[in-house]
């Protein structure tokens, strides 16, 4: 009630003041304290909202990471009936391997991070609240600073007017006593609570650097913790996963994911299922059309449809029988090569067409069944690059000449072959004769 | 109500014929006399009628369609007519299915990952400010305003290393692949969806085909034109369903080389934020006195924070006394 009859009285001042009919009196010295901790106001509010950011972030990385991976490696496991993936993509088989232990890598990350998380909530955003309940008293403080100016500057107005009127009346003159009283009240009482904000100030903004000094050391070290825990998990599973992850420039990155990728995409976009249908009575003629080319079932597995990873485009059209689609004519080349896969003849001329154009390699048929063989001393050069994947796998680098020591019928079977010393299987589709 | 539809569908199926001679395959059936046919042996189907109409701007052998389909599902539901059940593809499907919300949940992690790593960088720059703004309320040329200022510099630099030299390659590597892919679903879908529907016109034909048999009409025009919808029906069946056998395995098969790449990228990536981030960070400490990281360690700056926050509060604006 009292604030609220202060209140009242003080508005007809503050109307005039502000159209400037009344004198008001500043301070310079401490409007400059004010604007400073009115600065440190914002900053702490921000201080707590970009720490509550950084924290949800963090939490965000680490349990979408560890939701990455969860799913990732579900992809990379068999789904519903299948069985050795592996085994279809040889060169996938890192991945394959890896999947799990990068599942938990990531789980394991997400836990370790928990506790500084932890830690920035109660050393930091604790603190920065306290900060703030200390700011609120001292705001307090200002505004009843404010207020008491108000009261000085009305009495000291109000009494150099009635001070200057030429004819005092006789309540004029009492009135002036009065006045006079109350502005030695509102004197001293803005005096004193201006003197102590204009000595306390500064020595609060002192505070202050002391306050965010060890406050920003304790943060900056436990984001630097955040970032090592990140580094050594990310290392050490890239160790165990035997993989090169030393530092490179970004684009390398995007450049090796290119390389290693291949035309993979080509391979998918010929599916004709990702294509809109536009009239199933135009489907069903094109298919009739194409009709007796690829109608009979193939007796391939689907490993002979899956396509290599790092191929270099083939240069023989015998890869071409590991398309999706089938080619018209047979396949010159090596005798029986697999029977081409069963495939939807739709299109069956653009599908040619396409098989003559870039094809991955593919991949290497199942494990060698020992057939016997007589051959003469030969050549063979690679095609593509190959890595054992397996003991016994001869390794070699396209155009390596390596010495034919044993050779199926066909090419899509492994044949065994000499390089620098070395004896070992390898798959008959990578290499051509010379 | 019934004559009215009839006379409505007569009117439409008129124009309709000369429509559909461009579009052959749906040419040759008498579908108005169907429907009414249809009308006539379960009026439960008739509530189905508007709905498809209203809801949307079927086209008028869309609507035909969708009515003789939920009267065959009605017919199949009271074993009526056959269904054709079809194992390899139900498999093929399920698969499918599973790999479908793999990928969806993929994408979706993928994407929070990303934008976690961009805000906690950008966090990180924004808090750096703040720390510059209270040195600066007091003294600019202090040890700790040159620390944070080396510090807002390390964050700046690393906010900007980030933009600069993974965000590109995380959208080749993750983000693109990923959206391809996961764009090829509804597409399949729309495939599967497709055979659905044309595998319950086969199945209505079929049985219709076989009723004629059982019990020749005395049309004898009648036979010979169901045998012909019969076989048109299933071979539009039978493209459909033969192209998803064949090609979701396919796909199936290709997601291993798809995605194999992304596995080594993905950790490259974080790999080289996270060192890249610890080194840029680590550097600030020079600016540090030697004993704050085992004052850290011991938990004597939490003191201190303490200490200062009692100090301020002691102060006479602070209501101390």
């Amino acid at each position: 009630m009292k604030g609220l009859a202060k209140a009242v009285k003080r508005t007809p001042f503050m109307v005039t003041s502000k159209v400037g009919m009344s004198k008001k009196t500043t301070d310079p010295e401490f409007d400059d304290y004010q604007r400073h901790f009115a600065d440190m106001e914002k900053a702490a509010e921000q201080l707590l909202k970009d720490t509550k950011a950084f924290m949800d972030a963090v939490t965000g990385l680490f349990t979408a990471g560890t939701g990455f991976a969860t799913h990732y490696a579900t992809i990379f496991r068999p789904i519903g009936g299948e069985f050795d993936l592996i085994g279809k993509h040889p060169e996938a088989g890192h991945t394959i391997k890896n999947v799990d232990k990068f599942e938990a890598a990531m789980d394991d990350l997400r836990t370790a991070c928990i506790p500084e998380l932890e830690l920035i909530e109660s050393r930091i955003v604790g603190p920065t609240k306290e900060l703030q309940v200390i700011m609120k008293q001292i705001r307090k403080t200002i505004t009843k600073r404010e207020h008491k100016l108000v009261d000085y500057d009305r009495f000291n107005n109000s009494l150099t007017k009635l001070r200057d009127k030429k004819d005092k009346s006789l309540s004029d003159e009492k009135n002036l006593f009065k006045l006079e009283q109350d502005f030695e009240v509102a004197t001293s009482e803005y005096d004193y609570i201006n003197t102590a904000l204009k000595q306390d100030m500064p020595r609060f903004m002192q505070l202050a650097t002391q306050f965010i000094d060890p406050l920003f050391h304790s943060f900056f070290y436990m984001q630097l913790n955040i970032f090592y825990i990140l580094l050594e998990k990310t290392n050490s599973f890239g160790e165990e996963a035997k993989m090169d992850i030393a530092n490179r420039p970004g684009s390398q990155i995007a450049e090796e994911y290119e390389a290693r990728r291949g035309d993979i995409i080509a391979a998918v976009e010929n599916l004709q299922i990702i294509k809109r249908i536009i009239s199933v009575s135009r489907l069903v003629q094109a298919n009739r059309a194409g009709a007796g080319l690829g109608r009979a079932p193939s007796t391939a597995t689907t490993s002979s449809t899956s396509s290599s990873l790092r191929a270099p485009p083939p240069m023989r059209s015998v890869s071409s029988s590991s398309s999706f689609k089938k080619s018209p004519p047979p396949p010159p080349g090596p005798p029986l090569a697999a029977p081409p896969p069963y495939t939807p003849s739709i299109g069956g001329q653009a599908a040619a067409a396409s098989a003559l154009t870039k094809r991955p390699p593919p991949p290497p048929p199942l494990k060698p069944k020992p057939k016997p063989a007589s051959p003469p001393r030969q050549y063979v050069v690679a095609l593509y690059d190959f890595v054992a994947q397996a003991d016994g796998d001869l390794s070699f680098r396209t155009g390596d000449r390596i010495e034919l020591v044993q050779r199926t019928a066909s090419s899509e079977d492994w044949w065994t072959g000499k390089l620098n010393g070395q004896q070992g299987v390898f798959p008959g589709n990578y290499v051509q004769d010379t | 109500m019934l004559r009215e539809i009839v006379e409505v569908a007569n009117k439409l199926n008129a124009a309709h014929d000369k429509i559909s001679l461009t579009q052959q395959a749906d040419r040759g059936a008498p579908w108005a006399p169907k429907l009414s046919t249809y009308l006539k042996l379960d009026p439960s189907v008739i509530p189905v009628a508007p709905a498809l109409c209203t809801h949307c701007s079927m086209s008028w052998s869309g609507f035909k369609k969708s009515v003789n389909r939920a009267g065959t599902t009605l017919l199949q539901k009271t074993g009526q007519i056959e269904r054709t059940v079809d194992r390899e593809f139900a498999d093929e499907e399920a698969k499918y299915k599973v790999f479908e919300k793999e990928c969806q949940a993929l994408q979706k992690d993928g994407k929070a990952y990303w934008d976690s790593l961009r805000a906690m960088s950008a966090a990180q720059t924004r808090i750096a400010e703040t720390i510059e703004t209270f040195y600066g309320a007091a003294d600019r040329s202090s040890d700790g305003a040159m620390a944070s200022h080396a510090y807002k510099r390390s964050v700046d630099d690393m906010d900007g290393g980030f933009q600069r030299e993974l965000d590109a390659p995380y959208r080749t590597t993750i983000a693109e692949p990923l959206g391809k892919m996961c764009a090829y679903f509804p597409v399949i879908n729309e495939h599967i969806s497709k055979r659905n529907k044309k595998l319950l016109d086969y199945d209505s034909a079929r049985s219709k085909m076989r009723k004629l048999i059982d019990k020749p009409s005395e049309d004898p025009t009648k036979l010979p034109r169901a045998q012909q919808e019969h076989d048109e029906t299933k071979e539009m069946f039978e493209t459909l369903n033969v192209q998803l056998i064949e090609e979701l395995p396919q796909l199936m098969d290709l997601r291993v080389p798809y995605f194999d790449p992304s596995f080594e990228a993905m950790i490259r990536m974080q790999a080289k934020f996270a060192e890249e981030g610890y080194e840029k960070l680590s550097g600030v400490q020079r600016y540090f006195e030697d004993s704050v990281r085992d004052d850290y360690a011991a938990g004597q700056l939490d003191a201190q924070v303490e200490g200062v926050l009692q100090e301020m509060r002691e102060l006479s604006i602070c209501g101390g006394n």
